[in-house]
């Protein structure tokens, strides 16, 4: 019985854990900035408004971050997946000189913390001319979601069986149309997930966004979020909404294909 | 050649079958390459090449105005003797063994918790996953929100329920800033750690647990001596994982404290960002980000030694 006992006592303490943070996301951005400055109506908002969120449409760049995070999100999860794909069959599928060296590579490169690359990449950006444009971002994601996505998919690619694939060559076929007509239909399921980690991933990266994009009119929404706070001052109430109406496509695509996500995050980053 | 592959390869004579088997050899060949052309190209030139440029940098010395020139371990020596730096790379430490010892213990409890499926199990796992899921700037946003000294809700929570009188000085007080951003980086990464271990759980036969129980062991037993031992290779892999990127995590350090108070929460991504984007020096920025570089280098060989064992040779 004490087993049960304490599995209620940890779901418990893990779903306050969990719950509180999150609460106080939603509760504050209802609140009028009066409510928060005067620590009136901590737990509940009373009187309950929306006006924050409406002046992040109408009094700040929101809208802008909102689509430039968007273009740079998608276009980066676009490339990657293509890249990704192809590098995962070759590195499944085909005999070349050279196959296990570039698979090391691509774990390794996968493993590469962004906080040690991102002043050497921002530095050889600044040498080629292209830096401050959505399409250094565009370029710059793929060096974290290609190794990524590789390495998932070749995961996914593996559990295919090759007999499929050598029936359809042997009566004919090549080996771009049993990847297009045999391999990628049938990895559908990981191409899905590996797309909504890039989106995601993309959707929330911070540090390159930060120190590539000088341009207040290109900034993503993690970098005009974190511009909210002013040295030790923030209008709390706007910055919750804006926390919360950021967080919201992830947590929509999460919900609607979380076991896709679950699959995925065990296949890809904790083999076996 | 496609007037070759077109011939039915296996009812063709010995010797047809071989050259079909050459000349598909070859094609392959060249597939292949062709198809991983693009990610060696980027690779090449923008992993490999900025980190190599990187190396070359941090041995350098560079005066507005002037061309870089080098200096050869200048920068590493004088990093080395300064006294902030120390407090940057022991920070590191404390932070990362305290995110990641914290994620273990925490995301132990809940694959045990989770371990039996009971109704709601799933509802229950993908709330739990949420804060892997949202940004992490909310998260340091949010933390930062949190622990305000006058309005955040742990200060005005602990007063109403009588625990303390005054305000807690959460991100102003040198220990607690420290431990603040860990809590923040727990509360991020907990889920991660639970799922990744709870999966793996799953996979123990059901029987060992069930003979357990017939010779009377208790839960705990059966969580100490079946559980983790059976799942003692994710635990590794996950802590080795987590450990590469947040000895260079930078996210919710910079949003929550910038480093401080002081230099009370400077890691090595934080300290690089200062020395380099804001001060210019890029030398010092590249040299102080090298010095975790043996210990993350150590690492990604244990990553890839254990991952690359695992996948089937073809």
């Amino acid at each position: 019985m004490s087993g049960r006992l304490f599995r209620w006592l940890v779901v418990g303490f893990l779903l306050v854990l969990v719950a509180v943070p999150l609460y106080w996301i939603l509760d504050t951005s209802f609140k009028t900035g009066r409510q928060i400055l005067m620590s009136e109506a901590i737990y509940i908002p009373k009187p309950f408004t929306i006006e924050n969120y409406l002046y992040l449409f109408e009094e700040t760049r929101f809208a802008r971050w909102l689509r430039n995070s968007a273009v740079v999100a998608l276009a980066s999860t676009f490339v990657s997946l293509t890249i990704g794909s192809a590098g995962a069959y070759a590195l499944t599928r085909l005999r070349f000189p050279g196959r296990r060296l570039f698979g090391a590579l691509v774990l390794i490169t996968y493993l590469v913390p962004p906080g040690l690359m991102f002043i050497p990449l921002y530095r050889t950006f600044i040498q080629i001319g292209y830096s401050n444009s959505l399409g250094t971002l565009i370029l710059a994601y793929p060096t974290f979601l290609v190794p990524f996505v590789t390495w998932l998919l070749m995961g996914f690619f593996r559990s295919i069986p090759r007999e499929l694939e050598e029936a359809a060559l042997v009566d004919g076929a090549t080996r771009l149309q049993t990847l297009g007509r045999i391999v990628l239909p049938l990895a559908a399921p990981g191409l899905l997930a590996a797309g909504l980690f890039c989106f995601t991933l993309s959707w929330n990266e911070f540090l390159y966004a930060l120190i590539f994009i000088a341009d207040d009119n290109l900034r993503t929404l993690p970098v005009g979020l974190s511009e909210f706070v002013v040295s030790d001052f923030a209008f709390w109430g706007q910055l919750m909404a804006a926390a919360a109406l950021a967080s919201l496509p992830v947590v929509l695509v999460y919900i609607y294909l979380h076991k896709y996500m679950v699959s995925g995050l065990t296949a890809g980053a904790v083999k076996g | 050649m496609s007037k070759v592959l077109t011939q039915p390869a296996p009812a063709a004579s010995r010797a047809g079958g071989l050259a079909w088997h050459r000349v598909n050899r070859v094609q392959e060949r060249l597939l292949g390459y062709a198809l991983i052309a693009p990610v060696a190209i980027l690779i090449v030139l923008l992993i490999a090449y900025p980190f190599f440029n990187a190396i070359w940098l941090s041995l350098t010395e560079k005066m507005v105005g002037y061309p870089a020139h080098f200096v050869g371990l200048k920068n590493y020596v004088a990093l080395w003797e300064s006294a902030r730096f120390r407090i940057v790379a022991w920070n590191s430490v404390v932070y990362t063994v305290g995110s990641i010892g914290a994620k273990v213990v925490i995301g132990l409890a809940m694959a045990a918790a989770l371990q039996k499926a009971v109704h709601g199990n799933q509802l229950l796992r993908g709330f739990l996953l949420l804060p892997w899921v949202i940004p992490t700037v909310v998260i340091a946003l949010t933390w930062r929100w949190l622990l305000d000294l006058y309005r955040g809700l742990f200060n005005v929570g602990l007063h109403d329920l009588g625990i303390i009188g005054g305000g807690i000085h959460w991100l102003g007080n040198p220990d607690l800033a420290m431990l603040s951003v860990i809590m923040a980086n727990v509360w991020r990464g907990f889920p991660f750690f639970g799922v990744s271990f709870l999966a793996a759980m799953q996979t123990v036969p059901q029987d060992l647990y069930d003979a357990a129980s017939v010779d009377g062991a208790s839960a705990w037993q059966q969580f100490w001596r079946i559980s983790l031992p059976s799942i003692k290779g994710v635990v590794a892999i996950v802590t080795l994982l987590s450990t590469i990127w947040t000895l260079n995590d930078f996210n919710i350090v910079y949003i929550m404290t910038r480093g401080g108070p002081g230099a009370a929460t400077h890691i090595f991504a934080t300290y690089s960002y200062e020395l380099g984007i804001q001060s210019q020096r890029w030398g010092m920025a590249m040299a102080a980000s090298m010095y975790s570089l043996p210990v993350i280098a150590l690492l990604i060989i244990f990553v890839v030694r254990y991952l690359h064992r695992e996948e089937p040779t073809s």
